[in-house]
């Protein structure tokens, strides 16, 4: 039989022109746009292939033109989402959202603020809390260390949530008309 | 006190010859080998037979390396063996050997009292012989008809054909009986009315139901079936033969209402042994260790909604063999055969080294696999080059808790190819050129080290991957050692040794998991960085 001192890790290298960021590697990414009928108020969720999802800003969301000091505040209305808390596998005592909760509040210098809707329903599991002391993760990777929240749903909800949102390609086709538009 | 006086008092309350002998207090086995002729002896002339309504199942049960034939006993009614795996048949007409219940035991036993449906007519025997008719009809009222041999053909067919069925390989037995509850009471109500009929009876000396049937049935079973009768202790074959007595119920019933907490205790607890004492007869376990080298292979089936994922898992190569030596179907291995091992690694990750130690549980083996039958398993399961198991040796089941320990407490060795994706923070370079591992990177990694007594304490959290499906924590792990190492003709990349406490992720710690994990393998090396693979190089547990 073969010795295994044969087999070397080395051997296992991939082809590097075509990596995967982590995200891409085991999430598929869904979005919203112009949420409330606000240009660009467009978010992102990405689902697991176990349904857990991650909520983060879309690459489009006027967010990311805008050149300003910003910070991440999580406490809506009552509610702070940094004390959430679950417990056990099945994630007792998460806050519960629906796609019209707010999941946090982006304030800027000036006083001007904008809302994050979740976009879905859902028991919140964690908060980026990493956010209230780097906020600048959010703008340089929206899509990595820079996610806002994970949320778990059910199955049904999940796979129903991701067949009805716009997939990679639908949301640049959208973007794409946009801005077709817009030059009209 | 005689024994003749005894016999008489025994014969007028309906019991058969067997277990006159017990009254008797006899532990003689050779008398129970033929009870007849002891009673003529003793009697000077044959007692009258009389018989209850009564009807007895019965199963056989074997235990350890065993098998799980089922006999019915013909008692009266025969009820279906109730072996898991076959079809259960209707149950069968009342045997011809149904009988009436008789006056003399309407009064101890009311409920027996009633004939049962189906059973009232007293059978067509005209044309028998009176004799013929005399041994059928005649059903001992305590022993129920397991010490009668016109009972025991069926009985022994039943274990003869469970016994070829299942080809367990071995020349001794030992046998068991499951006995009605009622059998019990029913042996208290004699052994009190020979108390009131003879003076100074002593009912303590009544030998056990048990044993006499050990004794007359259990010895011509061995003539029947050609292997030795053993004692449970010495053979590795246990064939358990259960009698059920449809009457059961009804004749416990005024026990039930005497009392009824101690009736439902009894019976809980009963139900409990019973169990137990098939799970202690201890199945067959082979332990091993596997190498794993496929990166599409995950350890179990992985099933999404009853869909398989991949072709095959090592769980499924390494059984199949087994499956083959021991002539299982997939339904029985599904059953029989169960792998455990010492954690488990992804799909993606190879298990190099001395591999990960797992066992296989065969429940109910036919036989020990020999020397050169474990060395082909091996073969077999390493040929088709995606698993790979050196060494098959029989275990012990004390010796499995060593996995499970293992799971929690082994150290493992880990080989991870990583890549760097930006300019190290102190790296002047401009943003466009290419990102290289330097000799400072490597020199960083190796000096890397956050606290007293390991190289690394990281907080990790569940990973997403599983987390719906565990609880969400922070856990603290440790990484005990850790080196790192240029890849030739790999700029780009690194080649990491660890060596971790039992239940780090690594593949998070290496990319960080979005900030979930840390410090990160970014913190060590000051740059952006991610892994491409992972092989599990050692898992430290002394196995098998």
């Amino acid at each position: 039989m073969e010795t295994p001192t044969e087999f070397k890790i080395l051997d296992s290298i991939p082809d590097l022109n075509n990596l995967k960021s982590f995200t891409d590697r085991y999430f598929s990414k869904r979005y919203i746009t112009d949420i409330d009928g606000i240009k660009n108020n467009d978010i992102m969720i990405m689902f697991h292939s176990n349904r857990i999802a991650l909520l983060s800003l879309a690459p489009s969301h006027f967010f990311f033109n805008k050149d300003q000091e910003y910070k991440l505040n999580f406490t809506v209305g009552k509610v702070d989402r940094l004390r959430n808390a679950v417990k056990g596998k099945s994630k007792k005592g998460g806050q519960l959202l629906n796609p019209k909760s707010v999941v946090c509040k982006i304030e800027y210098k000036d006083g001007t603020s904008f809302d994050v809707p979740c976009g879905m329903k859902g028991t919140l599991i964690e908060v980026n809390e990493e956010l209230v002391n780097q906020p600048e993760l959010l703008k340089q990777y929206p899509d990595a260390d820079g996610y806002i929240a994970i949320i778990l749903s059910s199955i049904a909800i999940s796979e129903a949530t991701k067949s009805e949102l716009l997939t990679h390609d639908e949301y640049l086709e959208v973007l794409n008309r946009c801005e077709t538009k817009d030059l009209e | 006190m005689n024994q003749k006086s005894i016999i008489e008092c025994c014969k007028e309350l309906g019991c058969c010859d067997a277990c006159c002998l017990r009254f008797l207090g006899l532990k003689s086995p050779a008398a129970y080998e033929n009870p007849k002729q002891y009673v003529i002896n003793a009697l000077g002339k044959q007692g009258a037979s009389v018989s209850p309504a009564l009807v007895v199942q019965v199963e056989t049960v074997p235990a350890g390396n065993q098998t799980e034939p089922a006999a019915t006993a013909p008692g009266a009614v025969s009820e279906p063996p109730h072996a898991a795996s076959e079809p259960s048949p209707a149950p069968s007409e009342p045997s011809p050997a149904t009988s009436e219940p008789t006056p003399d035991v309407s009064e101890p036993f009311p409920a027996a009292s009633e004939p049962t449906p189906g059973a009232s007519e007293p059978p067509d025997d005209a044309n028998e012989p009176p004799n013929k008719k005399m041994k059928v009809d005649g059903v001992c009222t305590t022993c129920l008809g397991l010490l009668q041999q016109e009972n025991w053909p069926q009985c022994n067919a039943m274990v003869k054909t469970m016994l070829d069925k299942k080809r367990y390989e071995c020349e001794t037995f030992a046998c068991a009986l499951s006995a009605p509850v009622a059998a019990l009471l029913r042996e208290r109500v004699v052994a009190l009315r020979l108390r009131d009929a003879c003076a100074n009876y002593d009912d303590g000396a009544l030998t056990p139901l048990k044993e006499a049937w050990k004794w007359s049935f259990g010895a011509q079973l061995a003539r029947h079936v050609g292997l030795a009768l053993d004692s449970g202790a010495v053979s590795p074959l246990l064939v358990t033969l259960h009698m059920e007595y449809l009457e059961e119920a009804g004749e416990l019933e005024a026990l039930r209402r005497l009392a009824p907490e101690l009736f439902a205790r009894r019976s809980a607890s009963q139900r409990f042994a019973v169990e137990f004492t098939r799970r202690a007869h201890a199945p067959l376990y082979l332990g091993g260790r596997y190498v794993k080298l496929s990166r599409t292979l995950p350890q179990t089936p992985w099933l999404v909604n009853g869909r398989r994922m991949l072709h095959s898992s090592v769980q499924e190569l390494i059984c199949a063999p087994i499956a083959a030596l021991y002539r299982l179907d997939a339904e029985d291995a599904e059953h029989r055969l169960k792998f455990m091992s010492a954690g488990r690694e992804d799909v993606d990750v190879r298990c190099l080294g001395d591999g990960r130690p797992f066992a296989i549980e065969i429940t109910d083996p036919t036989r020990q696999p020999s020397e050169a039958e474990l060395q082909q398993l091996c073969a077999q399961i390493s040929a088709g080059g995606q698993v790979l198991v050196r060494r098959l040796v029989p275990v012990s089941r004390e010796h499995l808790a060593l996995l499970k320990k293992g799971e929690e407490t082994k150290c493992k060795t880990y080989e991870a190819l990583c890549i760097k994706l930006s300019h190290a923070a102190d790296e002047q370079l401009p943003p466009a050129a290419p990102v290289r591992v330097t000799e400072r990177d490597l020199q960083r990694v190796n000096a890397y080290s956050n606290c007293a007594g390991a190289r690394v304490l990281l907080q990790q959290r569940t990973p997403i991957r599983v987390l719906h499906r565990r609880p969400l924590h922070v856990r603290p792990r440790r990484i005990l050692a850790l080196s790192a190492h240029a890849v030739p003709a790999q700029p780009q990349l690194l080649l990491l040794r660890l060596r971790t406490d039992a239940g780090l992720y690594v593949k998070e710690w290496a990319h960080g998991e979005l900030g979930r994990t840390r410090p990160a393998l970014a913190d060590a090396l000051q740059a952006r960085v991610d892994i491409l693979a992972l092989d599990v190089a050692e898992v430290d547990l002394a196995w098998p």
